[in-house]
């Protein structure tokens, strides 16, 4: 399933929606053909390092963001063969692309609602 | 009576235009550009102003013009926060009680302030009343011919802080270092500005102010654009990212009636622009055009176009 494929990415993309950045995912579900997802995706791995980098550890080892009062958990960087591979069917199904970032938008599953760092 | 100009510049390493920081990294707004490669059309990401940025600019000079020629300026307009009375809060301060018809709150807001006059404003209460901007303005973006060319690139800078053993808590270091993504590129962008709009009503068409107040609104508002042309202070993060380099070309057109000069992203823009005028002046319409480039001055090309509306009494 895509969520497992892709999981890594979803979590990532769902986090900056949780901070009301909606640039990347906006860019990857509308893109008409590959190259903008490449770039969206380059950049919010980009931008998601430079948060990691930067974001405080709660008493339970996990990293947070603050935003609003909320404590938003920073996910885990999706693994080089997951973005490889995502990037590979994107090329081939530009569908892939449409339906990461609307389960990126969804309200996340409870099972896997634990968000927080590795 | 409409000017419509057309602007290249080159600009090296510059910040004109940030998106966002994350963490230590600030983007430069980049946008997807399609270029001819080869015969094929191919996608590229390039670095961009937006329009609003640029807006935001004319505007701030616009300030400055209105004042010194003893126009009003709303407080907010005059502090370069343009909330253009877009709520009852904003506009009380201009007008107090507000009016309840759409005709009498235009009215009001635009004799208070040259800024919304010109700029237009939304005003997002009941009733609405809504005025549209008398000048537009483009994105910047990369010439199409040397899009290819154009860069983003990211510089390395580090902020220090002087700090002994005592003063240093968690994990604080002396040293902040960060990113900040620059542009380099040729740009080009198209500014209009409609005249006739200037102190008219955009709900009955009629004039709102008299005459001599309509002409000295529309000079001002020319010598917004002169200024902020002439002193390069648009776009963020003047103060350590001023643009290496500067107007190239320029070209100027003012008609009777709406017309846009053929874009500067297209290498031919100038024999196009000109071609497009004639046939406007075969049906009788009179035009001015000024192009600057290698023998005349971005200032001195202006400056004529000012002079022509001069003298055809626009202000
Ligand atoms: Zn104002």
């Amino acid at each position: 399933m895509v969520n497992t494929e892709y999981g890594g990415i979803v979590k990532m993309l769902r986090f900056f929606v949780q901070t009301k950045n909606f640039s990347y995912v906006d860019r990857i579900g509308n893109a008409l053909n590959p190259e903008p997802v490449e770039v969206a995706l380059l950049e919010a791995l980009r931008a998601f390092r430079s948060i990691r980098e930067s974001a405080p550890i709660d008493k339970n080892g996990r990293m947070y963001v603050e935003k609003d009062g909320n404590k938003i958990p920073v996910p885990g960087i999706p693994s080089d063969e997951e973005i490889k591979k995502f990037l590979d069917d994107v090329r081939s199904d530009m569908g892939v692309a449409k339906l990461v970032a609307t389960l990126a938008l969804a309200y996340p599953s409870r099972k896997e609602n634990s968000g927080g760092g590795e | 009576m409409f000017l419509s100009v057309g602007v290249r510049f080159e600009a090296n390493v510059e910040a004109l235009n940030m998106v966002e920081t994350a963490g230590n990294y600030g983007k430069h707004r980049r946008v997807p550009y399609l270029v001819e490669e080869e015969g094929k059309l191919k996608t590229v990401y390039v670095p961009a102003m937006s329009g609003e940025s640029l807006a935001h600019a004319y505007q701030e000079h616009l300030v400055r013009e209105a004042l010194s020629a003893g126009l009003p300026v709303c407080d907010d307009c005059q502090r370069g926060e343009f909330y253009k009375s877009m709520n009852k809060v904003h506009l009380k301060k201009k007008v107090d009680p507000i009016p309840d018809n759409p005709k009498s709150i235009e009215e009001a807001i635009v004799k208070a302030c040259v800024v919304e006059d010109v700029g237009g404003f939304l005003y997002a209460e009941k009733p609405p009343v809504r005025r549209s901007s008398a000048f537009q303005v483009s994105y910047a973006l990369p010439v199409k011919s040397v899009a290819l060319f154009a860069t983003s690139e990211p510089q390395l800078h580090a902020r220090h802080a002087q700090m002994d053993a005592s003063s240093k808590k968690g994990n604080a270091s002396e040293q902040m270092i960060y990113y900040v993504e620059t542009g380099t590129a040729l740009y080009g962008f198209t500014f209009n500005l409609d005249l006739d709009a200037v102190g008219v009503s955009a709900i009955t068409s009629k004039p709102i102010l008299d005459e001599d107040e309509i002409k000295k609104r529309r000079e001002a508002s020319l010598k917004a654009l002169f200024r902020m042309l002439s002193s390069s202070q648009f776009g963020a993060k003047l103060s350590r990212f001023f643009p290496v380099g500067g107007i190239t070309e320029l070209v100027v057109a003012a008609t009777d009636y709406p017309f846009v000069v053929t874009s500067p992203i297209y290498d031919d823009y100038i024999v196009k622009t000109k071609k497009r005028l004639e046939v406007l002046r075969s049906f009788g319409e009179e035009s001015f055009l000024a192009v600057a480039g290698e023998e005349k001055v971005p200032e001195e090309a202006l400056k004529e176009a000012i002079d022509y509306l001069h003298e055809k009494g626009a202000f």
